[in-house]
């Protein structure tokens, strides 16, 4: 369990990624949808070592309704990781779990 | 067929804000209208992937909407209507260019060129044994500076079958296999320019298909390294480079980017003429660089500074 931010540090509808292992660039991200929070591995299961974003946190379209890795323009459904569209169609993100304390501490299960 | 190369390159986007601070960002200016130039007037314009007045998208939703190439002259443009009037639609639009699609159903435009003739010299180097270019008390390099894209070099293509459509550019427009991988795609060129190419296909499935990357040429390889460091000071995501390709020899740093695409800054890529034989190399990592290198900030040798 590795601690990540409080809930309030990610914005509604948006996304933040993380570097909880110091490995000097992000290695997780987060995506707030109200309460609930959704994370994977910032990893595209298209060339598998390639991070999504193109500017740090940049990980949603425009409307904030996909995940989109920015090397091809792959989406991703936010609630499941489900690759609609792109090099990786019908890949899948890998799914981190999450606890969020009654304080407001998410934590990562690494 | 006189086609110089793409002029323009036309996307419709998620996020027209976000493209067009990426743009100015990486070093072309806003002239208005969405459009943003290159010193020689080549361009990218943007829109909202919404707007009426675009051509249609691919199947794939790729944003890459239209490719623009720049011609000769009027004749040339003549020439490209008579022969791809026998088989497919061509419209000519209001000022005068030409839009059709090629045989995988990317929309091309064309027109007699933008490009401004460039007088500016190339990266000056000094080396034992040669003459020297750079001359006395000329100094090499800037501590900080903003090197301008100079002209759209290339733009590269997911297809779903190589061979069909570099049959019909060959055929069709006139363009020269320069180079190629195999099974992946060929590196080609059209009779205007002798830069080694300015179109490349890789094969992919069909639901792949569109841009897979499109780049500026910059003067040198300080250039292109000065350029991408300050986009990566900017909080822009490398994805590949710097290096220098073996095709091609063009120094390349790829970024991520809000259009669905990779975007390049290159540098010093090969001349050819028809005295060029094309080469065949595999794909893979070791044919696809001569070396790669990756930014780490600012560093120097040394204990800490003196009190």
């Amino acid at each position: 369990m590795v601690l990540l931010c409080h809930i309030d540090d990610i914005p509604e509808g948006a996304a933040k990624g993380f570097d909880p292992l110091q490995e000097g660039r992000d290695s997780l991200f987060v995506v707030r949808q109200g309460a609930t929070l959704y994370a994977y591995r910032d990893l595209c299961p298209h060339y598998g070592e390639t991070a999504l974003p193109w500017r740090k946190d940049g990980y949603l379209d425009g409307a904030g309704q996909h995940i989109v890795c920015a090397s091809h323009g792959a989406r991703f459904e936010i609630d499941t990781g489900l690759c609609i569209s792109g090099p990786c169609r019908g890949q899948t993100l890998t799914g981190i779990t999450l606890e969020v304390t009654a304080t407001g501490q998410v934590l990562a299960h690494l | 067929m006189n086609i110089i190369g793409p002029d323009t390159l036309v996307f419709g986007v998620d996020d027209v804000d976000a493209c067009e601070e990426y743009l100015k960002d990486y070093g072309l200016e806003s002239v208005g209208d969405g459009q943003f130039i290159a010193l020689d007037g080549t361009s990218v314009i943007v829109a909202h992937k919404d707007d009426p007045s675009l051509p249609e998208p691919l199947a794939s939703g790729s944003m890459l909407r239209k490719t623009i190439y720049g011609v000769a002259d009027q004749a040339t443009l003549d020439a490209i209507a008579a022969e791809l009037d026998k088989d497919r639609t061509v419209k000519v639009l209001d000022n005068g260019s030409l839009e059709a699609q090629d045989d995988a159903g990317f929309v091309l435009g064309f027109q007699v060129t933008i490009r401004k003739p460039l007088s500016m010299p190339a990266e000056q180097i000094n080396a034992p044994g040669a003459s020297s270019m750079r001359g006395f008390n000329s100094l090499g390099v800037e501590k900080l500076a903003t090197p301008k894209p100079r002209s759209l070099s290339h733009v590269v293509y997911f297809v779903p079958d190589f061979a069909k459509l570099e049959a019909f550019y060959s055929q069709r427009l006139g363009f020269v296999t320069t180079d190629r991988f195999s099974h992946v795609g060929p590196f080609m060129r059209p009779a205007g320019t002798h830069d080694h190419h300015t179109l490349f296909f890789i094969e992919t499935p069909p639901h792949m298909q569109g841009c897979e990357h499109f780049t500026f040429h910059m003067a040198g390889p300080t250039e292109v390294v000065q350029a991408g460091t300050n986009m990566v000071n900017k909080g822009y995501q490398s994805f590949w480079g710097p290096g220098r390709h073996i095709m091609g020899s063009n120094w390349f740093w790829y970024f991520k980017s809000p259009f669905g695409c990779h975007i390049e800054y290159d540098a010093d890529m090969d001349l050819h003429d028809e005295h060029w034989t094309a080469r065949e190399m595999l794909p893979g990592a070791d044919n696809s660089q001569t070396f790669l290198l990756e930014f780490r900030e600012k560093w120097a040798p040394g204990g800490p500074p003196q009190q």
